[in-house]
């Protein structure tokens, strides 16, 4: 399944680059015309001219010999500058996985059992969250907690791993503040209606401990849709944090995959891209594997409900 | 990618026969204006305040990652920046552009005959001394085709290049060429270690490898995302060179917002900037200082199809006289650019100042004028034409100048039509005929590679320019720029490439909007960088380094 998507994955990103306009070549030039005769030489080097499935086809073998091909922006191997970028996105979508589960389960959950101005003030925030872009957030954060109170750094990766977790600490924010407001919607809703339902009203009327109930009767049937968004959203933030990247100047796959998309740097593209489809089916499988935890009439191997 | 076009103030160098005499050809000198002859670029300075005191690291910050460290690839800010900083030419620009003994000295015992002596006691960070073989295996690897270099060009009057002594080259051409050394003194003569770049192979220059250059900062890691670092050299052939820096970063940073932010924050120490949209947030800082010097470049409107109307001068010349340049140069640059009289920034008047200066000054400056433009157009009887300006409305300058185009050509009838394409598509209106098509031309910065108007303007007006578009031939100008090319009295090139411009600046073959000004914006803490657009093309960090107040 991870092949098949792998394969179709690259085959449909291959025929897109090819068809944008543009020319890789352009993106050496810094804006000034370069001699032809330069031109058409690196155009053969990296077989510019060939026909569409020539191209495609001296990629896949490469591939298949694992070689990633070479950046013709850079002239390094793809390899070599994916691992080098792929922790920092790996660990910027981690801490923004884990704020937006914390706060937005916790918030939902919380929410969710009660009902007053807390719960209101939730949907408000909520509301209010969903609406803003993560650039915006970036742009915000960075202005008040950067310039203004100067309690975190603007940008970079930061040297240390404390001083890595200091770095990424206004990126992540960014990065999960809209994908925040969804989960702590649907944790919310999905709480509120396993509230309602008999088998905890019977519970209750029963006189089992409000503490037991919560947790045995109501979040542990609620988990299934708040997993299912989850699983949706940490998916989703491997793509968002391209956005986050560029605008806090980290080193990251997702600027990297930005800027090579745009100067048609076609291996680095499909090299990145594999690796996030690969993440992405992978996050997926995992969220099924929880399913069948969670839900004792789900086997892994069949659909969940 | 965003192209951020720098234009560049020019600066009359009078100091250029001093440095021509001087040893080092290094020096932290200002500029002083030719006397009897006003500068254009009065005001601007060169060179900022050396720096005094020891700073342990300096993140400075260019639009985009530095991609190659080959000089024989460098062709945009970013690898300038990153080979000008650690290595050097056979010879040198000063900040005020004059061209003097760099790696070696030049004489000519005849005007086709070129000897350059390797100064004693020059040699790379390994220790080894530059040899005749280095220097010509170095200015070789531009014209091999194998490697695709992108300066062959600047070598075609060139008939050989040999060792012929023991610390001697000699460049033999096949008629005079006093360009030559103009280049030579730029990017295409950075003078490397044979043997270290052949045991390189073809990882010399990225990431994967290393390089061996001869100057006061040395490679310690180039890593694409991270940027390129350097260090002091310990064994720098010049002892009155002192680096104070201990480790400078060129880091790439594309965004405006998280640059200026950076700066203000001191995530960032320093940068060099024009057509700067958060100028006036940084020169408020207290915490940034921000100088202006000459810069070497135009923001230009670059005609490609002279077969359409603007193939008429009338109306080219219609079109340049509606144009609000000063409301771009408010805009786009905040005042940070000059009114143009020439297609050629006044900032590149690196030799023959006072000759410049006096033919610069009698010529108009490029005033609106509506009633002109308009009397203009209907000698034309151009009214009611279209014209395409290519663009990208991804690209916050190159937009806003072409917005002014559609009012220039409103105010006089002419209709002009926008078209836009991404950002990293603008770049192929550059290299492909095919992006050219349809569009009658299109917004640019351009500079010449070292400080002389003609730099630049041949390389739009002769005729196997490398940016003449569409066979723009104007005789006159040929024969002035092809004799300048020949001639070896400075004042007298000067005349001729003064003729050049004058006619050029009336028939307008690309309509020049501003010249930038040079920016560099330090930290308060930090000082001693090169002012001028000289940073592109020779090491611009030998006085960087502290302030000395905390």
């Amino acid at each position: 399944m991870l092949i098949a998507s792998l394969l179709v994955a690259s085959f449909v990103i291959f025929a897109a680059m090819y068809l944008a306009p543009g020319n890789p070549i352009a993106a050496l030039t810094g804006g000034r015309s370069i001699p032809p005769d330069s031109i058409r030489i690196l155009e053969a080097r990296y077989h510019l001219n060939e026909p569409f499935l020539v191209q495609y086809w001296y990629w896949l073998r490469n591939v298949l010999h694992g070689n990633l091909g070479i950046s013709i922006t850079l002239r390094e191997n793809v390899s070599t500058l994916i691992a080098s970028r792929i922790w920092t996105t790996a660990g910027l979508v981690l801490y923004a996985s884990i704020i937006i589960l914390l706060i937005g389960i916790g918030l939902g959950v919380v929410s969710g059992l009660r009902t007053g101005p807390f719960d209101t003030s939730t949907l408000v925030v909520t509301a209010v969250s969903a609406a803003i872009p993560a650039f915006v957030a970036a742009i915000f954060l960075i202005l008040l907690f950067a310039v203004k109170l100067g309690w975190f750094p603007a940008l970079g990766n930061g040297t240390s791993f404390l001083d890595n977790v200091r770095h990424f600490t206004l990126p992540a924010f960014a990065l999960a503040v809209s994908s925040l407001a969804i989960v702590a919607r649907v944790t919310r809703a999905s709480v509120r209606e396993e509230s309602n339902r008999e088998h905890v009203q019977t519970a209750v009327s029963r006189g089992i401990p409000t503490r037991q109930v919560i947790r045995r009767h109501i979040l542990r049937n609620a988990a299934i849709p708040v997993t299912t968004i989850s699983g949706i959203t940490v998916a989703s933030l491997i793509a968002l944090a391209a956005v986050v990247e560029v605008a806090f100047s980290l080193n990251g796959l997702g600027a990297f995959l930005v800027g090579s998309a745009q100067s048609k740097d076609l291996a680095v593209v499909q090299g990145i891209s594999l690796v996030l489809v690969t993440a992405f089916v992978v996050v997926n499988v995992l969220v099924d594997v929880l399913y069948a935890v969670l839900d004792p009439r789900v086997s892994l191997g069949s659909r969940a409900e | 990618m965003s192209g951020r076009r720098k234009l560049i103030a020019a600066v009359a160098g009078a100091a250029a026969l001093v440095l021509v005499a001087s040893a080092c050809g290094r020096s932290a000198t200002t500029t002083n204006p030719s006397p009897g002859a006003s500068s254009a670029t009065a005001g601007l300075v060169t060179t900022t305040p050396a720096g005094t005191a020891p700073v342990d690291s300096v993140v400075w910050a260019v639009y985009r990652d530095v991609n190659s460290l080959d000089p024989i690839y460098a062709f945009d800010y970013p690898e300038n920046t990153a080979d000008s900083l650690m290595c050097e030419s056979l010879l040198r620009q000063a900040p005020d552009g004059a061209i003097g003994p760099g790696l070696a000295t030049l004489s000519t015992p005849d005007p086709t005959t070129l000897v350059f002596t390797i100064k004693s006691g020059v040699t790379f960070w390994d220790g080894n001394p530059v040899t005749p073989d280095d220097v010509v295996y170095s200015l070789d690897r531009n014209t091999d085709p194998k490697l695709a270099g992108f300066y062959p060009a600047v070598f075609n009057r060139v008939k050989s290049i040999e060792a012929t002594g023991t610390n001697q080259v000699t460049i033999t051409l096949k008629e005079p060429d006093y360009w030559l050394q103009g280049e030579l003194a730029s990017i295409p003569g950075i003078v490397l270690e044979k043997s270290f770049v052949e045991q390189q192979g073809k990882n010399y220059g990225t990431p994967a490898g290393k390089i061996m250059c001869t100057g006061a900062y040395m490679l310690d890691s180039f890593k694409p995302g991270v940027g390129v670092t350097a260090v002091p050299n310990p064994n720098y052939w010049n002892p009155s060179v002192k680096p104070l820096v201990k480790s400078i970063l060129i880091k790439g940073v594309p965004d405006v917002n998280t640059f200026t932010s950076g700066m203000l924050t001191n995530a960032i120490q320093g940068a060099y900037e024009f057509g700067l949209p958060t100028l006036d947030q940084l020169k408020s800082s207290s915490a940034v200082k921000v100088y202006s010097g000459p810069g070497w470049s135009t923001d230009a409107f670059i005609v490609d199809n002279l077969k359409g109307p603007l193939g008429n001068v009338k109306v080219r010349q219609a079109l340049s006289y509606a144009l609000d340049r000063q409301g771009i140069i408010d805009s786009v640059y905040k005042g940070a650019a000059l009114m143009p009289r020439w297609q050629s920034n006044p900032g590149t008047f690196g030799y023959g100042v006072s000759v410049f200066n006096a033919a610069y000054n009698s010529s108009p400056v490029m005033n609106q004028d509506l009633t002109k433009a308009k009397q203009l157009m209907q000698e034309a009887g151009a009214s009611g034409q279209t014209i395409t300006i290519g663009m990208s409305s991804q690209l916050a300058n190159i937009a806003a100048v072409a917005g002014a185009y559609q009012a220039a050509g409103k105010a006089i009838g002419l209709n002009v039509k926008l078209k836009s394409v991404s950002a990293q598509n603008y770049i192929n209106f550059f290299i492909d005929p095919k992006a050219r098509e349809g569009v009658d031309g299109f917004m640019t910065v351009n500079y010449g590679d070292y400080a002389d108007p003609a730099a630049l303007l041949s390389t739009f007006v002769l005729r196997e320019g490398s940016q003449n578009y569409d066979h723009y031939n104007n005789p006159q100008i040929t024969t002035d720029l092809e004799t300048a090319r020949s001639t070896a009295d400075p004042d007298k090139r000067a005349q001729l490439v003064s003729d050049a411009e004058k006619i050029a600046a009336t028939d307008l073959p690309w309509i020049p909007n501003t010249q930038p000004t040079n920016l560099v914006v330090f930290n308060k803490n930090l000082t001693g960088a090169v002012a001028s657009f000289a940073y592109m093309f020779a090491p611009w960090a030998d006085n960087l380094g502290g302030t000395g107040s905390s």
